[in-house]
């Protein structure tokens, strides 16, 4: 009998196994993008360093940091644009931290659209129309880790407040 | 007690389309569903059709939609079923799958994809003078995966199998399993890249669908991820 389930020509299992891998990975990456970007004491120290260096506190959003200390109570910091230009602006931080975000950014891209392209492949039945959606998702992927790798990359270069 | 039997018919030749009709039935509630039906045929409507042959869970024959998910009729009592008198049980074929004749569907395609997955034993150099042996350690790894009766419980409740038809399915994919864990066989290089396809392993999200319909208890999805794990290794 003429059978549709003859070998495949191409393996997906790289891409099963990497979904498994980048879900596993995300949670911590997103842990500790939370916890840097969100609650952290790098972001009071990075202030702190401005502060002791230049002499001057980088400038809040008035109304930011309002709602945020009415939440969070009187010492809370608004993470402010000029401590994330800062950090991503610091020779040290900057390849550790421009690292952690492109690796992010892979991550979650990868994750992502696999998630996608399965759920697409799920409904569209017309190998045709299969064929064209699955490249234009994974094209959307592709241009979206350019924009991103470009935008953590050049993100804080030569930054001064 | 009295209960009511909501039936899924279908007549190809009379009807456009499925419709519910309902019966009265007594039953004991140690009763089978399977009695119900057999009680349909043989005292209300000759022409209720459905499939049955050991009923005992055994022939797995008479795999159906029951009261909206898939289970043996014959393995299913009445007590499970209802709360009390007057209750009703509702039967429909299983879905995704063409249907002949009111319980009944078409399993062509379900055994097209067992056959796709080359079930059974593949062994390189000379046959043995003796039977090919095993230990029980070594029949242990696939002991639960031998449980299958093929009914399609498993492959009918899959929500893969709902959006593309042609996916193998748990049913077949456990045998592959059966046969690819089997310490004799020598085939995984043939079966496992029928298995590495859209139409395979990956389309599994282990929804557990497969093992909450199994009557044979058979822990499916832990099999089938055994297999993906093989594949990755292989690939």
């Amino acid at each position: 009998m003429a059978s549709q389930y003859g070998k495949s020509r191409r393996s997906n299992a790289g891409n099963w196994f990497l979904h498994r891998i980048t879900g596993t990975f995300l949670v911590f990456l997103l842990i500790t993008h939370f916890w840097v970007q969100h609650y952290d004491d790098t972001t009071r120290s990075v202030v702190e360093q401005v502060v002791t260096e230049k002499g001057e506190r980088p400038e809040y959003s008035e109304a930011a940091q309002k709602a945020v200390r009415a939440k969070f109570g009187a010492d809370a910091e608004v993470t402010s644009y000029d401590v994330l230009m800062l950090r991503l602006a610091d020779p040290v931080y900057a390849v550790l931290w421009k690292g952690f975000n492109i690796l992010f950014l892979i991550a979650a891209l990868h994750h992502g659209f696999y998630g996608l392209n399965n759920i697409l492949t799920d409904y569209i039945r017309n190998p045709l129309n299969r064929k064209i959606a699955t490249s234009l998702s994974w094209t959307a992927a592709l241009v979206l880790l350019v924009i991103g790798v470009y935008s953590v990359i050049v993100a804080g270069w030569g930054y001064a407040p | 007690m009295e209960l009511t039997a909501k039936i899924k018919r279908y007549n190809p030749e009379k009807d456009d389309a499925p419709h519910w009709e309902t019966y009265e039935v007594p039953a004991e509630p140690d009763d089978s569903a399977l009695s119900l039906l057999l009680y349909v045929k043989w005292h209300l409507d000759g022409t209720l059709t459905f499939r049955k042959s050991c009923a005992h869970g055994i022939c797995g024959s008479d795999a159906m939609k029951i009261n909206g998910e898939n289970k043996l009729a014959c393995s299913e009592l009445v007590q499970d079923l209802v709360s009390g008198d007057g209750d009703t049980i509702k039967f429909a074929p299983l879905p995704a799958a063409p249907v002949i004749k009111d319980l009944v569907i078409d399993q062509s395609r379900f055994f097209e994809k067992y056959r796709a997955v080359k079930p059974w034993l593949m062994t390189e150099g000379p046959a043995p003078e003796r039977e090919r042996e095993q230990s029980p350690e070594e029949f242990d790894i696939i002991e639960d995966a031998t449980k299958c009766i093929m009914c399609g419980a498993c492959t009918h409740a899959c929500p893969s199998t709902w959006s593309d038809p042609d996916y193998l399915g748990p049913a077949a994919m456990l045998k592959a399993y059966r046969y690819t864990f089997d310490t004799r066989d020598d085939g995984a290089e043939e079966r496992l890249p029928v298995l590495d396809s859209d139409k395979g392993l990956w389309k599994c999200y282990t929804i557990f669908n497969c093992n909450q319909a199994c009557p044979k208890d058979i822990d499916i999805t832990r099999w089938l991820s055994a297999l993906k794990r093989r594949s990755v290794t292989a690939a």
